[in-house]
């Protein structure tokens, strides 16, 4: 290309740039973010969440994109450090102008981002299972709610006849929140105070603030609770509902198996752990233990069947860098991602614009996405509608579906509404 | 069918005939070797139930499940452990009927007579993992624990009666009581005793036999038995039956202060092993550190390089034998020598590398291995990947083992075990070998010990390797209970600082001592404050005893004129 036919073309660019309605948006592309960890603590769960984005842009793309516009993926990485996600969902929004973006998995990076897309009035699509009380009008939560996760899960142990609960998690914002909510929802359905295990903490005026028991990150000495667990699971009704967040959780299973207590004396349901975290964890001693989630691999319907087989074959090909491309497996957490971008490439096609407040606009007016876990609607609330399942972990980190909760309704705001 | 070796050839030649595949392609692709065998008619009956049951071909559950108790055939036990962890195969080759397979080390079993299918390849194609529901396996799980209650051994004989105890199902109740009367150990007699009772307090038939119960439960100091005693107390305590209420409180004033010693005793036990754990962790640095004063931060990467090594050894075994083989089971122990020498190894070249010219500069050391712990740990995840990877427990520290009144598990039990003979190995070098005669004139004055013709700077090296050599060891034996990932030491290096300088620079057997002692405080704080505050509460009162002795436990006096 000769200097004056750069020039030319820079500024023909600029010129659709200056032309359209939206930034971000030019005649043949549209930019949306990925804000994921790809290096530091993080980075394990978060990688494979950029992959499946990049995969499932590929496949609009490959399909005609998006009012016929291809996706144009910026991705950034956040890191692991939760000032550094602002910071880069500033430059998403403010530089790159993107029209939407994918990410962030812990809480308190949504949270440290949240004023961002607030102020720049941008829209996030959060797809990681949270702890609910929060809802901005420019994050939309394709992530399952505590009701459509943990309550869902305890629903299925009273079935079983389960009567005592054991409440463990690790010590920050959604195991504490998720804990105090199932603990009033547990109350509701008449078990007794005394069968919730863990511990209770009160404020001087007598109200519960803290519900079970809590351990710092990366902890490894998990003798003396097991130990508690097993004094409370010896009369056979017992179960555990683990919101033990990352490494610990090795240690924790591997004390679990050593003390000979099994899951048919006392099912444990862990809330973080899907078939994406089975890969370094021991599944020797999760075997029997329970999962819920919105999706699991080894559902048996032709839509999950396409994806799963579309996603390996894009594995074999992308020359995206950085892509793991073995072993790799899909889980509840990707989905949602999936789900997420559909859903907004739908809102975008029945909105006619780009512009974020028309998208939220026909977000809120309720659309829906026959996606890998079944039929995804959205809601007025931000959040989604979707099936629930509980499965049992399996020795090849699968999961065997048990159960299935069709159509459960997001409700982010639990606390205090079981009476 | 009728006994006998002769009468089961026929046998044979059905299940090898229903093995073989019709079409001649598949027949080249099986060998079968029939391995002779013995079993009784009553295993073979309760095979063939066990069989019905996996294919779900049962009319009534529950009278299949009463019949198979009646065998008490102690094989229903092992394969129901087999079927949970998903080594229960259905196998059903075109045109024949579907049997079940029973994989033990890498070899199917025909489950209904136990014939051994050393297949070189059982199509996998015609392979169906079987699966027990969830229903089924706890029913099954209250099989094997009836069957447990006439266990050879004696734990397994006394768990199972306290669980059926505990069930307090009215069914197990003959069952208990008949094995009460043929027991002849006290301490199964009393198990016995006290599922049985436990079992009355819901299905005793006259309030009197009840009231004996709760008496009784008091009498033995039944932990198992407290909730529902106490429950027992409450429900009586207005209006209800006076007597049962005098009788639950005082049972329960029995069971909690028995419970008060239980709890205690084992805080105890775990604090001794959460205790090993740290010194196994601090040992190597109570060298490095301790002895010769290099502020060594790669120490928690030295930790990490064992739980590598570790895993590297297992992939090598599992690749070499198979992980069902016995071999593999090896593993664990052959990579606790080769992690020891792996780390020395590394520690030997760092310490020629650059550490030797850090002596006299102890801030300096620990920038140069700050540094080095970062490149350290980079290299695990180019090598290893960000992911933990997974270290498999070898089966003989799988269990736990009864010590008095508490149970420890073996993997904790033999950490205990293992610190107690690093600490044996530390001492005989250091005290009884030329070696560390050398080692402690260097370290107490590098300059004298090199006049005296002491080769100062080959002891550095060896001491400095050694210390590595710890705490790779220490990397190796965590494998057991924690992960193995890129920053494992991470989780590590403040502890083993904190049982180093509480226990007195340079003196091995105060870091000894402030291990387990933090270990045992850091227990018995865990069931009051709860782990987050119990550990805030340890490190504060370190810092308090540091205030109040500086030096540590046993501080090293010193003539020299440098300190």
């Amino acid at each position: 290309m000769s200097p004056f036919k750069k020039l030319a073309a820079s500024l023909a660019l600029l010129a659709s740039v200056a032309n359209v309605t939206y930034a971000g948006e030019t005649d043949g592309t549209v930019k949306v973010g990925v804000l994921h960890s790809l290096s530091g603590t993080m980075a394990i769960s978060e990688t494979s969440l950029r992959d499946i984005l990049l995969f499932t842009f590929d496949e609009i793309n490959a399909n005609g994109g998006v009012l016929g516009k291809k996706i144009e993926p910026v991705v950034v990485d956040g890191a692991s450090d939760w000032p550094l996600f602002a910071e880069k969902a500033a430059q998403l929004l403010a530089k790159d102008k993107v029209a939407a973006t994918f990410g962030c998995w812990t809480s308190v990076s949504r949270k440290s981002v949240l004023p961002v897309y607030e102020k720049y009035n941008g829209l996030l699509f959060y797809p990681v299972q949270y702890e609910g009380e929060e809802l901005s009008p420019n994050i939309f939560y394709t992530a399952e709610a505590v009701g459509q996760q943990a309550i869902p899960a305890v629903d299925f142990l009273l079935k079983e006849g389960i009567q005592k609960f054991y409440l463990i998690g690790t010590d920050y914002v959604y195991p504490q929140t998720t804990n105090l909510v199932l603990l009033e929802y547990l109350l509701s359905k008449g078990i007794p105070l005394e069968n919730i295990g863990g511990g209770l903490r009160k404020d001087a005026k007598g109200e519960v603030i803290s519900a079970g028991k809590y351990t710092p990150f990366s902890h490894s000495d998990y003798q003396q609770i097991v130990s508690e667990i097993k004094d409370f699971a010896a009369s056979g009704d017992a179960a555990v509902l683990n919101t033990v967040n990352g490494d610990s959780n090795v240690s924790f299973f591997k004390e679990i198996a050593a003390s000979g207590l099994t899951a048919d004396d006392c099912p444990i349901v862990s809330y973080s752990l899907s078939e994406d975290e089975f890969r370094a964890l021991p599944t020797k001693d999760l075997v029997g233990h329970l999962g819920s989630w919105t999706y699991f691999m080894s559902l048996d319907t032709p839509a999950n069947k396409k994806f799963i087989k579309n996603w390996k074959k894009w594995l074999k090909k992308t020359d995206a860098s950085g892509v793991q491309k073995n072993d790799r497996v899909t889980c509840s957490p990707m989905v949602l991602s999936y789900n997420g971008v559909y859903l907004w490439k739908k809102a975008v096609e029945k909105a006619g614009t780009f512009e974020v407040d028309a998208v939220i606009k026909a977000l809120e007016s309720g659309i829906s996405f026959d996606g890998p876990g079944g039929t995804v609607t959205t809601q007025e609330n931000h959040h989604l509608t979707k099936n629930v399942y509980i499965g049992e972990i399996l020795e090849d980190g699968q999961f065997e579906i048990l159960e299935s909760f069709d159509d459960v309704y997001g409700e982010p705001f639990l606390k205090g509404t079981f009476k | 069918m009728p006994g006998g070796v002769s009468a089961r050839h026929p046998f044979q030649f059905n299940a090898l005939r229903r093995l073989l595949p019709m079409k001649k392609t598949l027949l080249v692709c099986l060998h079968l070797l029939l391995v002779p065998f013995v079993y009784s008619d009553s295993d073979s009956s309760s095979r063939k139930m066990l069989e019905a049951l996996a294919l779900d071909r049962v009319d009534s559950v529950d009278d299949h499940l009463n019949a198979l108790v009646e065998t008490g055939d102690p094989f229903i036990k092992e394969f129901v452990d087999a079927w949970r962890v998903g080594e229960v195969y259905e196998y059903e080759l075109e045109n024949t009927e579907k049997v079940i397979l029973h994989r033990v080390s890498e070899q199917f079993q025909l489950l209904t007579t136990g014939e051994v299918l050393e297949v070189p390849e059982v199509r996998e194609e015609f392979l169906k993992k079987s699966r027990a529901s969830r229903s089924l396996r706890k029913d099954l799980a209250r099989i094997t624990d009836t069957i447990d209650l006439a266990s050879p051994n004696l734990h397994t004989r006394i768990d199972a009666a306290l669980k059926l105890g505990q069930s307090q199902n009215i069914v197990y109740l003959p069952s208990l009581r008949s094995r009460l009367d043929r027991e002849t150990n006290e301490k199964a007699k009393r198990a016995f005793e006290e599922g049985i009772m436990i079992s009355l307090l819901k299905n005793a038939e006259t309030p009197g036999e009840r009231l004996g119960a709760v008496v009784r439960l008091g009498e033995l100091a039944s932990l198992k038995g407290r909730d529902l005693v106490i429950k027992i107390r409450d429900e009586n305590e207005e209006g209800g039956d006076p007597e049962l209420f005098a009788a639950a409180h005082e049972s329960v004033l029995q069971i909690l202060k028995r419970q008060s010693i239980v709890e205690n005793v084992g805080s105890f036990f775990r604090g001794l092993s959460t205790g090993s754990v740290l010194l196994i962790v601090a040992f190597g640095l109570a060298i490095t550190f301790g002895l010769m004063g290099i502020i060594n931060m790669a120490h928690g990467e030295f930790i990490a390089i064992g739980g590598y090594t570790c895993y590297v050894v297992q992939n090598v075994f599992e690749n070499a034998f198979g992980v069902q083989s016995g071999a593999f089971q090896w593993f664990f122990w052959v990579s606790l020598p080769i992690s020891f020498l792996v780390a020395a190894l590394i520690g030997l070249i760092f310490e020629k590398g650059f550490i030797r010219f850090l002596y006299r500069r102890p801030l300096e050391s620990l920038l140069a291995t700050w540094g080095l712990s970062m490149v350290m740990r980079q290299t695990f995840r180019l090598i290893f990947g960000a992911a933990n990877v997974s270290v498999e427990t070898p089966n003989v520290l799988n269990g736990t083992s009864k010590l008095g009144l508490v149970s420890m598990s073996d993997t904790r039990l033999f950490i205990v075990i293992f610190a107690g003979f690093v600490i044996l190995i530390t001492w005989l070098l250091l005290s009884k070998t030329n070696l560390g005669l050398y080692i402690r004139a260097v370290m107490q004055n590098r300059n004298m010990a090199s006049s005296l013709g002491i080769p100062v700077a080959r002891v550095n090296s060896m001491t400095f390797a050694f210390g590595c050599g710890l705490a790779s060891l220490a990397g190796a034996t965590l494998s057991l209970v924690s992960n193995v990932g890129p920053s494992m030491g991470q989780t590590y290096i403040v502890d083993s600082f904190m049982v180093v300088v509480a226990g007195g620079l340079g003196n091995l057997i105060g870091a000894g001592i402030s291990a387990l002692g933090i270990g045992v405080i850091d227990q018995f704080l865990q069931p009051l404050l709860g782990p987050v505050m119990g550990k805030i509460v340890v490190l504060f009162a370190i810092i308090l005893f540091l205030q109040w002795k500086p030096g540590g436990l046993f501080p090293t006096k010193s003539r020299s004129l440098d300190d």
